[in-house]
């Protein structure tokens, strides 16, 4: 007969077995889980990567101690980022948090679309008594932005670094977080002129996002403005486009209206490209790529129109003139 | 002579917190004096009240009625401590401290002068005999040192009235013996010694005056040799006044 | 006053002799050193992830440090029987209580002093430039919320037996007050009548502690505090500080201490 400590002593025992087994066997149903179209879109795609997706999956060690849990956490540090964009000045979850619903940092990466059309600047409302007046002296009470300097109003300066670490935290907790890495790479190269590390976040993005279009847009766009290599930069933009056109039709209509803005920003970037070297015709083309998933098709229309009598101009010297 | 101590009328009770329990009398009319260079012993039973009174002397415990003052002055003005040693029954020290630093805090409350404390503590610390652990913690001590490092501090600030509560309790024939010289020496300083204990062999022979309580109530006061009377010794007085059926003699 | 410090000295002696201070002042060091070797895209200028997690762990370690230092105070004191030899003293109880309180306060105040040098160090290795007025005042703040604290978790060792339960009560009712206090009026404007009277009383009852966390304002290197309001802020947690003082005064005259 055992002794009630060694029986509560084996009931300890038996409930870790339990919730280690639960954890340990979690990611192996959460991928028998995955959605079919995307599934076979990640094997039909990168049969080679299956591997790879299944022990990231299995043995990652976040995985394992925090199972789905790792992605509330890695969406808290992402918003940790975002906050530390405004050097502090962030709502609780009592404050009117409408205008914050988008990380603004993200805002200007182009790789999502900008939605904030609140007021960011005065979530905080008027003051509700003397305390709340008395307090408002002793936490960050104005409106900054890090890549605009901060709260010091350093313009220009490269303290939007500050945010990399939560956002390191973040895409390492949930490695299938594409605007992580187009983030992080966004400002590692345009602020901080950190190139190759840059690069090498958006090859981790892609090894962890297979086929991502986002990421994708962000290598181009790397290529093009920091390598200077036109070839290698439309190459990227254009397998981009392709995996967008095979992806869209799967997408959900909030994801599709994301990305959308994302296919907008692949086809204007390539038709500049080709404008840049000297393929009108190329150019307009992808210009009317972007027209049905444009939000200002006016603005790409008069641009269409401009290429389009650039290129008649070309021709004009071969025409008699009438009179 | 002098009263140094005086108790008039003296009652304390205990409220029960329980409604159906009665209230407890610790002290029922306690009147005593003692005067100036007595060694006065205060004997009595276990639960006696022995240590309610010297709660109240020491300002502890409030009296419900009746007063008590030590040199003129009522036990609840904190003044009235300059002037006393105590050395409770139990003696428990801030184990973190030295001899040495225990003493020099407890100089510093009598509010001795930096360079009298310098003087005093080496000479206590050589009384009680403890100079080679002075400086090591309390934590590390035995009972006995503990015992002694209680009555340095009891004479810290060099009292005129000393309150000891069962001095020898825990101590060896040695200690026992150190401690009745200490009396013996500050009775002959023109000390007073006000002091309980269960030892009645030691109480007869440093004691000038003892008082004997039981239940609270005062029954015998007097000078040694009164209260044994036609008694054999002290202890055969105190059993008789405490109620104790003696044996007798086969 | 003399027996006051007396009794202070006694209290600070113990705390640099207790090994709670050194444990949790190495632990914080070692995790933030941890944090510091971390490449995190090979960029050394970056700080502020830094900044902010040694100024958690210094408020969670002098926290910690304030509230079980002054909870064992008199309790320790009764359970150990030292308090009758102190108070056979000419040294008053209201003394005592006040050196109990001074000894905490200044102890917490040691400490932070040493935490807020190698949070200096730390954050000037990085930035290499020494914010001083910010950290004066954030340091000065903080210790005054930590002697809000301290009076507070003496009152409550003089109402709970137990140093574990007076601690624990004061460590949920601060963290509340951190977290909480400055929302609880608008937590009020969603209950009915009776509740939202209670919860209003209580927001303008509480002491905001918020006032004295400067936490974000010198991770993000803003600006000073205006110093009418800093000063203002200072009398504020005086205030709070006497009426828990005084009350603890109330409770332990009528105390038994045998």
């Amino acid at each position: 007969m055992l002794s009630p400590r060694t029986f509560s002593w084996l009931l300890v025992a038996l409930l870790v077995a339990c919730f280690g087994l639960a954890a340990r066997l979690e990611p192996q149903f959460q991928f028998m889980r995955l959605d079919a179209a995307r599934e076979a879109w990640v094997l039909d795609l990168h049969s080679d990567l299956r591997p790879l997706y299944l022990s990231r999956a299995t043995g990652d060690f976040f995985n394992v101690a925090l199972g789905d849990s790792r992605r509330m956490f890695a969406n808290e540090f992402f918003v940790k980022a975002d906050e530390y964009y405004h050097s502090g000045y962030y709502p609780s979850i009592f404050d009117d948090n409408t205008a914050f619903k988008t990380a603004h940092m993200a805002a200007d990466t182009g790789a999502v679309a900008d939605k904030n059309r609140g007021d960011e600047h005065g979530f905080l409302g008027p003051t509700r008594n003397w305390i709340d007046a008395f307090g408002r002296h002793f936490f960050p009470n104005r409106h900054t932005h890090l890549d605009e300097g901060g709260a010091d109003d350093l313009s220009g300066s490269d303290d939007v670094r500050e945010i990399l670490p939560w956002l390191k935290l973040s895409s390492d907790l949930d490695p299938d977080n594409v605007q992580t890495y187009t983030v992080t790479a966004f400002w590692l190269r345009k602020r901080m002129n950190n190139v190759p590390e840059a690069e090498a976040v958006l090859h981790e993005g892609l090894r962890n996002c297979p086929g991502s279009y986002e990421i994708l847009f962000e290598l181009g766009c790397l290529d093009y403005e920091s390598h200077h290599d036109r070839e290698r930069a439309r190459n990227v933009w254009e397998e981009g486009v392709r995996q967008w056109r095979k992806a869209y039709p799967h997408l959900s209509p909030e994801e599709q209206k994301d990305s959308q803005y994302v296919m907008e920003a692949l086809t204007t970037h390539l038709a500049k490209l080709e404008q840049d070297n000297g393929n009108l015709q190329q150019a307009v083309q992808w210009l009317q790529e972007a027209l049905p998933v444009s939000e200002v098709p006016a603005v790409i229309q008069t641009n269409i129109n401009e290429l389009k009598y650039k290129i008649g101009l070309e021709f004009l010297p071969q025409l008699k003139p009438l009179y | 002579m002098t009263t140094i101590v005086r108790m008039e009328k003296l009652r304390v009770e205990y409220r029960s917190r329980e409604m159906r329990q009665a209230t407890k009398v610790a002290l029922c009319g306690l009147d005593l004096e003692v005067g100036a260079g007595e060694v006065f012993g205060f004997l009595g039973p276990n639960g006696a009240g022995k240590t309610t009174t010297m709660n109240v002397l020491l300002g502890f415990v409030p009296p419900t009625s009746g007063t008590a003052s030590l040199f003129g002055i009522d036990v609840r003005q904190p003044i009235a401590r300059q002037r006393i040693g105590y050395l409770p029954e139990l003696t428990y020290y801030y184990k973190f401290l030295t001899a040495e630093e225990l003493l020099r805090f407890y100089a510093r409350i009598f509010g001795l002068s930096r360079a009298d404390a310098n003087r005093r503590i080496p000479e206590l610390l050589k009384l009680v005999e403890l100079e080679p652990a002075a400086k090591r913690p309390i934590k590390s001590y035995s009972k006995g040192m503990q015992q002694r490092v209680g009555l340095a501090q009891a004479l810290i600030n060099n009292p005129d009235l000393l309150v000891l509560d069962e001095p020898t309790s825990g101590l060896d024939p040695l200690g026992r013996m150190k401690v009745r010289e200490i009396i013996q020496r500050l009775k002959n300083e023109g000390k007073t010694v006000f002091f309980s204990s269960h030892e009645l062999g030691e109480v007869e022979s440093v004691c000038d005056r003892v008082a004997i309580i039981h239940q609270g109530e005062l029954k015998a006061v007097g000078r040694v040799a009164e209260i044994t009377g036609r008694h054999t010794n002290l202890e055969q007085a105190f059993l008789a006044i405490v109620g104790y059926p003696l044996q007798p003699a086969p | 006053m003399n027996n006051i410090s007396a009794v202070a000295g006694i209290v600070i002696k113990e705390l640099y002799r207790r090994k709670d201070f050194y444990v949790l002042f190495i632990v914080t060091i070692l995790i933030c050193l941890v944090m510091a070797s971390i490449n995190i895209y090979n960029d050394a200028h970056i700080v502020r992830y830094l900044k902010e997690i040694c100024l958690d762990l210094i408020w969670v370690s002098t926290l910690v440090i304030a509230v079980t230092t002054t909870a064992r105070q008199i309790p320790a004191e009764r359970e150990n029987r030292t308090l009758l030899p102190l108070l056979a003293k000419p040294l008053t109880r209201v003394q005592l209580l006040l050196g109990k309180f001074l000894g905490c306060w200044l102890a917490c105040g040691l400490a932070l002093l040493c935490f807020y040098i190698f949070f200096g160090a730390l954050a000037a290795s990085r930035e290499h430039h020494w914010s001083v007025l910010n950290y004066f005042q954030a340091g000065i703040l903080h210790w005054f919320l930590l002697g809000i604290v301290v009076a507070f978790a003496l009152l409550g060792s003089l109402i709970f037996a137990a140093p574990s339960s007076n601690a624990t009560i004061c460590f949920v009712i601060i963290g509340g007050i951190l977290f909480v206090g400055r929302n609880l009026d608008r937590v009020a404007l969603g209950l009915g009548a009776v509740g939202r009277n209670l919860v209003l009383a209580l927001y303008f009852a509480l002491p905001h502690l918020e006032f004295y966390d400067l936490r974000d304002l010198v991770v993000h290197n803003w600006p000073t505090v205006p110093w009418t309001y800093f000063c203002l802020a200072l009398l504020y947690a005086a205030l709070y500080m006497a009426v828990f003082l005084i009350a603890a005064c109330l409770v332990f005259r009528r105390k038994a201490v045998n």
